[in-house]
């Protein structure tokens, strides 16, 4: 297949600028993970003005994207504007809802998060392209669950348009569901990972297991493992207990992955 | 059975309400008959007063068949002339098949009283105009005073030692002496603007045109007395009689009109079924009835955009197209049971909460980042009865505990309960654990009662660690 084919011509006055919004630029801001040999790999970070996807790595791993993604939104500077949460009545049922007495204790302020319920996917993505649009909004999150013909190329291409002229920061939770080509900048599995257990083997801080998919500014895929510190709202790099693990390339779910093989 | 009401041919034969039904047959045999149904003449009365807001909006049902309006202040559509107004109405009233004796009256008493004896002097009218019961009216025609002219040229000292001060208040009244207010079906707005127009409009471009007008002008009349408005209706009179009315809450009072057009225009496209402009729309309203004080602020010399005004907006505009509940905000309350420790109130109602548990140092969270609201039953298996559990099945696969900590033991809020504070029977308690499994998910579980308590107490899972 030739890609410059598909690329459109600078005829087009509106299509470049379009197109540009795709490219990692210099001037955008970027917002660091914390764990410092993941935003090396990132080269500082993921794009503050972009759309990131997260996947759940199993069924049960749906409610790990959530809360990562909830995480990183509090890495953004604290400000008036709010971090809008948008779902549907499904995801609501399916996973439960989001307890504020949970989220302070992991270092953030529930009074900046509005929920969002929508009846169903359309009005779910409406409402967040909106939340994006609007610029009142510090993140938006939105939260789908299970293979959903809607989320496709044109409407997260919508998400990351609006996010790159806002400059807000969207992010997607996808649990259940298989990727699928889409529009954002990176795209992520996360999963449940064991944590340091405390005196008396207690369970310890929040760990993930991130595996970055995809990332439109070139950055190979790589699988990290990061602990969340509510002390100081960060992530910092957690040695994994059995060895590093190979990174993921799962050229069957996700075809973008072939070019870059 | 007694005849309730004639219509103008029965009465001109000589019929009239209350005489009985079999009379009334003997007399006209070829009368027809229906029966009453005073809740569907309540209907129609209501539909009429609604119909009726386009002249004031302070109208009031009359029952059985009256219906009160303050035109006070309310002529300037015609030059000042309430003849004109009740030639307006009357008009519109012969255009759906109906006739009214409509009368013109300082008072709501005077008013009420011409109508009924279709008069248009107030000393003309029978003593009986006086509705203070046949008592009175009885006693007064014995006296030979027949009219309220006889009556009004009395002292009245007189009439309050013999007939009781309500007697005299209700003829002070009848004579316009004494005001009194009608109680309006619907709460007077703080501001109404209304445009009239001669021709009925029907394209939804010229009618959002005439609300963006509208607006402007309601937020001029805002401005002038310091307020902004919490909600906005828009009452569109279709010339049939048929009244579509759309309403906008907004979450902080406001007089911006460009916003006031957008959550409007929202409102619009929500709406299940669309608009039917039908024959047209021959006048529009539009009312704030409740405002708050909103002073004018003076905007940051700094370029930093208002961020919470933008915030507002935009869960204006949410609310407005999904649903005032459907955007929401924590609120913290005052119980240790975790489900009812907080609630989510609509973004709309209030500003959130401020100060949240801060979360302790070098101590892992000790509450879920999601809950069920139902705790999800689970099948639990414990090495010794009141001990942690060591496996539990939920959502059909297994997880191996390899990590715990607890129990944190809650107890029911015996209070909530009858009897509650007796031995056993305030509710079972709550053993709760965090538990981390071998894949490294954490989860929070708990053993609904003690051995204590319950032979065979149930395991639920209650929420999801990060």
């Amino acid at each position: 297949m030739n890609i410059k084919a598909i690329l459109p011509k600078a005829t087009f006055s509106s299509v470049p600028n379009a197109w540009r919004q795709y490219q990692p630029n210099a001037s955008q801001p970027l917002l660091p993970i914390g764990a410092a040999e993941v935003d090396e790999h990132l080269r500082g970070g993921i794009t503050q003005a972009g759309l990131h996807e997260f996947f759940g790595g199993a069924k049960a791993d749906s409610h790990a994207a959530a809360a990562f993604a909830l995480l990183l939104a509090w890495r953004l500077p604290e400000s008036d504007a709010g971090i809008f949460w948008v779902t549907g009545d499904k995801e609501r049922q399916t996973s439960g809802r989001l307890y504020p007495l949970g989220l302070s204790a992991m270092g953030g302020n529930p009074a900046r998060i509005f929920l969002v319920q929508t009846a169903d996917l359309r009005d779910a993505l409406r409402a967040a392209a909106d939340a994006i649009r609007s610029k009142a909004a510090n993140a938006v999150i939105l939260e789908t669950h299970g293979n959903a013909r809607l989320v496709d190329l044109t409407s997260t291409r919508r998400l990351a348009l609006a996010a790159a002229e806002s400059g807000v920061l969207a992010l997607l939770v996808r649990g259940d569901a298989v990727p699928m080509p889409s529009a954002a900048s990176t795209r992520w599995r996360i999963c449940s990972a064991p944590s340091v257990p405390l005196l008396g083997n207690a369970p310890g801080l929040p760990t993930f297991d991130i595996n970055l998919l995809r990332h439109r500014g070139g950055t190979a895929s790589f699988a990290a493992r990061v602990t969340w510190d509510h002390a100081t709202r960060s992530f910092f790099d957690t040695p994994l207990s059995g060895g590093l693990s190979a990174p993921v390339t799962d050229t069957e779910a996700d075809p973008q992955q072939r070019f870059r093989a | 059975m007694r005849l309730a009401a004639c219509d103008s041919a029965a009465l001109a034969l000589g019929l009239s309400g209350g005489i009985a039904l079999a009379d009334a047959r003997a007399r006209v045999p070829e009368l027809a008959v229906f029966d009453h149904d005073p809740a569907a003449d309540l209907d129609l009365l209501g539909w009429l007063a609604d119909g009726c807001e386009r002249y004031s909006p302070a109208c009031m049902i009359d029952p059985p068949q009256g219906l009160l309006i303050d035109i006070t202040g309310c002529t300037y559509p015609f030059d000042g002339h309430e003849v004109r107004l009740a030639k307006d109405l009357k008009q519109r009233l012969r255009r759906h098949g109906l006739t009214g004796q409509i009368a013109l009256g300082a008072t709501p008493d005077s008013a009420r009283a011409k109508a009924r004896y279709a008069k248009q002097a107030i000393h003309a009218l029978p003593v009986e105009a006086l509705d203070a019961g046949d008592k009175v009216h009885q006693a007064l025609r014995r006296a030979g005073l027949k009219t309220l002219q006889d009556l009004a040229c009395r002292p009245r000292k007189a009439f309050a030692a013999r007939f009781g001060k309500a007697t005299v208040v209700k003829l002070a009244r009848l004579l316009e002496e004494e005001d009194a207010c009608i109680t309006p079906r619907r709460h007077v707005p703080v501001v109404s603007v209304t445009q009239n127009f001669a021709e009925p409009i029907s394209r939804t471009h010229d009618v959002l045109d005439t609300i963006a007008t509208l607006t402007g002008k309601a937020a001029a009349q805002l401005n002038d007395r310091s307020q902004g408005g919490r909600r906005f209706e828009v009452s569109l009179f279709r010339s049939d009689g048929h009244i579509a009315r759309l309403a906008v809450d907004t979450g902080a009072p406001t007089r911006d009109s460009a916003l006031l057009m957008r959550l409007i225009r929202e409102r619009i496209d929500a709406l299940s079924d669309p608009l039917d402009p039908g024959f047209g729309y021959d006048l529009i309203q539009l009312t704030v009835p409740t405002a708050d004080i909103l002073l004018p602020s003076q905007a940051g010399l700094d370029t930093k955009v208002d961020r919470s005004a933008q915030t507002e907006a935009l869960i204006d505009r949410l609310s407005v197209r999904l649903g005032r509940d459907r955007v929401r905000y924590f609120e913290e309350r005052n119980s240790h049971i975790p489900e009812r420790a907080v609630v989510e109130c609509a973004a709309q109602s209030g500003q959130p909460q401020k100060d949240w548990p801060k979360p302790a140092e070098a101590e892992p969270p000790m509450r879920p980042f999601r809950l069920f609201e139902t705790p999800q039953r689970v099948e639990a298996l414990a090495s010794i009865p009141d001990g942690p559990p060591r496996q539990f099945r939920w959502r059909k696969s297994l997880h191996h505990i390899v990590a715990y900590e607890g129990p944190e033991r809650i107890a029911a809020e015996w209070w909530r309960r009858k009897a509650g504070h007796e031995q056993s029977k305030g509710g079972p308690t709550r053993d709760y654990y965090r538990v981390e499994d071998s894949e490294g998910r954490r989860f929070w579980l708990f053993r609904h009662g003690l051995y204590s308590e319950t032979d065979a107490p149930i395991w639920y899972l209650h929420g999801l660690f990060a």
